[in-house]
């Protein structure tokens, strides 16, 4: 953070500290174990390690805010971009779609893996 | 091509034979459309389940009809009667209010204004495009005199906001001075702000008179095509004792005015008084009284909300039935919306032969739909069936438009948000409204919520973040007693709140929907009444009998709840504002009200986890011979409701438990209990009093459902199921299942003749 320009909440910088610190406890349990379960079952009973990963991933601000929509119901799913912005509508994703609500879900979670194991 | 959209509501929600419902409809993209009125039997489209099933009835009402798109204008504000136009000043004036702006950054707002915005004539007071308190003098010449105070408004602060302006002169003041005290702001008495500030500029002469109507909290605009004030420059924040003189008080006289000291009265021409009908059932009143003498009263629009604390809120009173003289403010939001105005395309005035039911008028222009739903209830005093649903209504409404998908709720929930198109319309019109799980534009909580709007999330299809919730969730067990054949009527929570245990007396049973979550005093009176009195009740559900609600007394279409210190919420009150505008009662739990669902069901909230539903197993209560009708047909060992549409399992989403220590009857048979809920089912806040690691399911054994059954004197019982995944396990094989079946079992004993054993 450069000298000049500190957020006017400085709880931010305390924020941002703590978000890249639990990254690095967070990356050594993405192993291909968990992503794996994670796939097979997006709203199961968890591993501890899944559980610590999915709170990390639930809660953190500095991810991409993806959604899932379900385009036509209980038949196609795709996913979207909130804007944060009340009015301003989520920015579709068109392709893929996926064909059940947990494919969309595990896609959902291999982007967040993605922006969490990089930067 | 324009996207197609059909959206209505109706004026009534349950009405009997005889009686009339409107219905409104806006089109957009067609210019015709078709409606018919269906009864509802299911709506969830899930195609593991029964799928949708509804039935034509004809009425007067079918066909074709033309179809036009109708505005919204929300927004709450106050609009002035000055019939003989005392405030359309042109020499001289001066205007004075305290004010705490909640966005003072999101462009020009009026705190009071006889303003023509074409002509740029008139007066007004204003937080400016760049967030300062001004004065606008116009008089259509193209040059009105603009003076703004020199220091920024700072949000939720308490301000002494004062202008005056004099032709003779050309002199405008502007003078801004904190009002802070220890309690009333977001900022303490230590916090450095600004000091009292004032702009003295020289400006033109003009003579300032205009047509405009004068509106407090934005400025009028036009009309409406239905005819009613359109009005712009929504402020939002509280205001507090605005008034108005004809004369330019001088920077000494605003500065008085700034420590509580009223100027001598020459020259005042209106003076509100906002907490002036504060009695003791409250404030619930659209009208705001004028003490000048000068009856120039005012008509809040859209419902803000009123007993809020004022400037001079000190602390120490918190109910505003004690202290009226600090609760003078009135909190205006830019999203309010109390009546979407549109005209009526159609009623229908209710047939003897339409029986009591779920329905809906169904509207459709090509690929377009909406469901408006609507009741049918028996003539009063005239039941026509043993059983009656009573169709949470409330409950419906205080969820209705709901934002909360788009709220960063994943961690609440325990799973990536789900949207619809209906959540991004409602996302993308915020003119539509909100619900109480919603924060309005400026972050204050939704208190108020009126059904005179469309609901897009209250159709019979839709899914709340995936998860079959609410009216869709109902109709499972509307659609069980049809497939099961019983006989039921159906009434609404209007219809219990007004009319108490009579409207339940002549029913052997009652049956909840799946979360009845909102209950106001006059219904959960009615509710114990009844079944203290030999009433017997199948709760349904989960999380019910929750949160204080109340309706307001003039106005049947709106209810507030003002969420509390505590209780699993969405919002808090502000201190000071935790009593009910409507009734004067005080908000939050029905728990901390010494009201526990325990006392009346047997059993209250206990968990919630949203990523999947499990099983009950029996308890050994559930061999006691008393409860011996409940489990006929069903294996001794055997778990119940392993299965379910609602996430896969009877026990899930939101959790009751049995707890002698908050009421559960000393006497009441614990029946089963859920396992192995997953660590997204966590305790309810209300139950922690000190944080622990490991309150989920996996670690807490307090997360859990307990299925619960008890008699009561006079030959009464109460069935709670206890969780809101059960009826979304009603359906399973056919509804050939040990859910359906215990279900069964319990309403054929409730609804027959044959006394029940003592528990």
């Amino acid at each position: 953070m450069t000298k000049q320009e500190l957020p006017a909440d400085r709880s931010a910088i305390a924020l941002a500290r703590f978000d890249a610190r639990t990254r690095l406890v967070i990356r050594p349990l993405l192993t291909k174990k968990v992503i794996a379960e994670h796939r097979r079952n997006p709203l199961g009973d968890h591993s501890d390690a899944l559980k610590r990963v999915l709170n990390y991933l639930r809660r953190s601000n500095m991810l991409t805010p993806y959604v899932v929509i379900c385009t036509k119901p209980f038949r196609e799913w795709r996913l979207a971009r909130l804007s944060g912005e009340r009015g301003k509508a989520p920015t579709l994703i068109e392709a893929p779609s996926y064909n059940s609500e947990a494919k969309a879900m595990h896609a959902v979670f291999l982007k967040r893996v993605e922006e969490v194991m990089h930067d | 091509m324009t996207a197609v959209h059909l959206h209505g509501y109706i004026d009534r929600i349950s009405v009997q034979p005889g009686e009339r419902i409107n219905f409104m409809v806006s089109a957009e993209g067609v210019s015709r459309y078709h409606a018919e009125i269906v009864r509802l039997i299911n709506g969830d489209r899930n195609p593991a389940g029964p799928g949708p099933k509804e039935e034509v009835v004809t009425t007067t009402l079918g066909g074709e009809y033309p179809g036009r798109f109708q505005p919204i204008c929300s927004g709450s504000h106050i609009v002035v009667e000055d019939h003989d136009g005392l405030l359309n000043l042109g020499a001289a004036i001066s205007i004075h209010a305290f004010i705490m702006p909640t966005t003072p950054a999101k462009g020009a707002q009026a705190i009071i204004s006889r303003w023509d915005p074409e002509r740029r004539a008139g007066w007004a007071l204003v937080v400016d495009e760049h967030g300062r308190l001004a004065l606008w003098i116009g008089d259509g010449g193209g040059s009105p005199v603009i003076a703004a105070a020199p220091a920024p408004l700072v949000a939720n602060v308490w301000y002494s906001a004062g202008a005056s302006y004099d032709r003779e002169t050309g002199r405008a003041i502007v003078h801004l001075a904190p009002a802070v005290n220890s309690v009333n702001s977001a900022l303490g008495r230590v916090a450095k702000l600004t000091p009292p500030v004032w702009l003295e500029m020289q400006g033109a002469s003009l003579t300032f008179h205009c047509d405009a109507r004068a509106v407090i909290a934005g400025w009028a605009a036009g009309a409406t095509p239905a005819g009613t004030l359109l009005v712009h420059g929504h402020y939002n924040g509280k205001i507090d004792r605005p008034l108005i003189h004809g004369r330019a008080l001088s920077v000494m006289e605003l500065a008085a005015l700034a420590g509580g000291r009223e100027p001598d009265g020459r020259g005042l021409i209106a003076r509100w008084d906002f907490a002036d009908g504060i009695g003791d059932q409250g404030i619930p009143t659209d009208h705001v009284t004028d003490t000048s003498g000068n009856d120039l009263h005012g008509r809040c629009i859209n419902l803000p909300a009123r007993a809020m604390t004022g400037y001079n809120w000190n602390g120490r009173e918190e109910h505003f039935i004690h202290a009226p003289a600090e609760y003078g403010a009135i909190h205006f939001h830019d999203d309010d919306l109390e009546d979407a105005g549109w005209e009526a395309d159609f009623e229908l005035t209710v047939p003897d032969t339409m029986r009591s039911a779920i329905y809906a008028a169904k509207v459709t222009a090509g690929d377009a739909i909406d469901y408006i739903p609507f009741v049918v209830r028996p003539p009063t005093g005239a039941p026509s069936a043993g059983i009656a649903f009573l169709m949470p209504t409330a409950s419906y409404m205080a969820y209705s438009n709901t934002q909360i998908v788009f709220a960063p709720s994943e961690l609440f929930v325990g799973r990536s948000a789900v949207l619809t198109p209906d959540d991004i319309y409602l996302y993308e019109h915020p003119e539509l409204g909100l619900s109480t799980y919603d924060y309005h534009s400026d972050g204050s909580g939704v208190c108020y919520v009126s059904r005179w709007r469309p609901i897009p999330n209250l159709r019979p299809h839709h899914r709340f973040d995936s998860l079959l919730w609410g009216l869709p969730a109902d109709l499972h067990l509307i659609d069980w007693l049809e497939a099961r054949g019983f006989d039921y009527d159906v009434i609404t929570d209007e219809d219990l709140h007004r009319e108490g245990a009579a409207l339940l007396r002549p029913y052997k049973v009652v049956l909840t929907g799946t979360h009845p979550e909102y209950y106001s005093a006059a219904m959960l009176d009615g509710m114990e009444d009844y079944l203290a009195a030999g009433g017997r009740l199948m709760y349904l559900g989960g999380n019910g009998f929750y949160w204080v609600t109340s309706y307001h007394p003039g106005k049947p279409h709106v209810i507030e709840v003002r969420k509390g210190e505590g209780g699993s919420r969405a919002w808090q009150a502000r201190p000071g504002e935790y009593f009910h505008s409507t009734t004067g009662e005080r908000g939050g739990l029905w728990r901390n009200r010494a009201r526990a669902p325990q006392k009346l069901v047997g059993v209250g909230f206990a968990a919630q986890g949203f990523d999947y539903s499990t099983y009950y197993r029996r308890m050994p209560d559930s061999h006691d011979q008393r409860a011996e009708f409940i489990f006929e047909g069903l294996p001794s060992d055997e778990v119940i409701g392993d299965f379910g549409l609602s996430e896969g399992g009877a026990a899930g989403h939101e959790l009751d438990r049995y707890d002698l220590t908050l009421g559960t009857p000393p006497d009441a048979l614990l029946l089963a209990s859920s396992e192995g809920h997953s660590d997204n089912f966590q305790r309810v806040v209300e139950e922690i009093f000190f944080n622990y690691p490991g309150a989920g399911g996996t670690q807490d054994s307090g997360v859990r459902s307990d299925i619960v059954y008890f008699t009561t004197a006079g030959g009464g019982a109460v069935f709670s199921a206890s969780s809101i995944a059960w009826c979304g396990s009603l359906a399973h094989n056919n509804y050939g299942n040990n859910v359906s079946r215990i279900t069964e079992n319990v309403l054929r004993r409730f609804s027959s003749d044959r006394p029940l054993v003592e528990t």
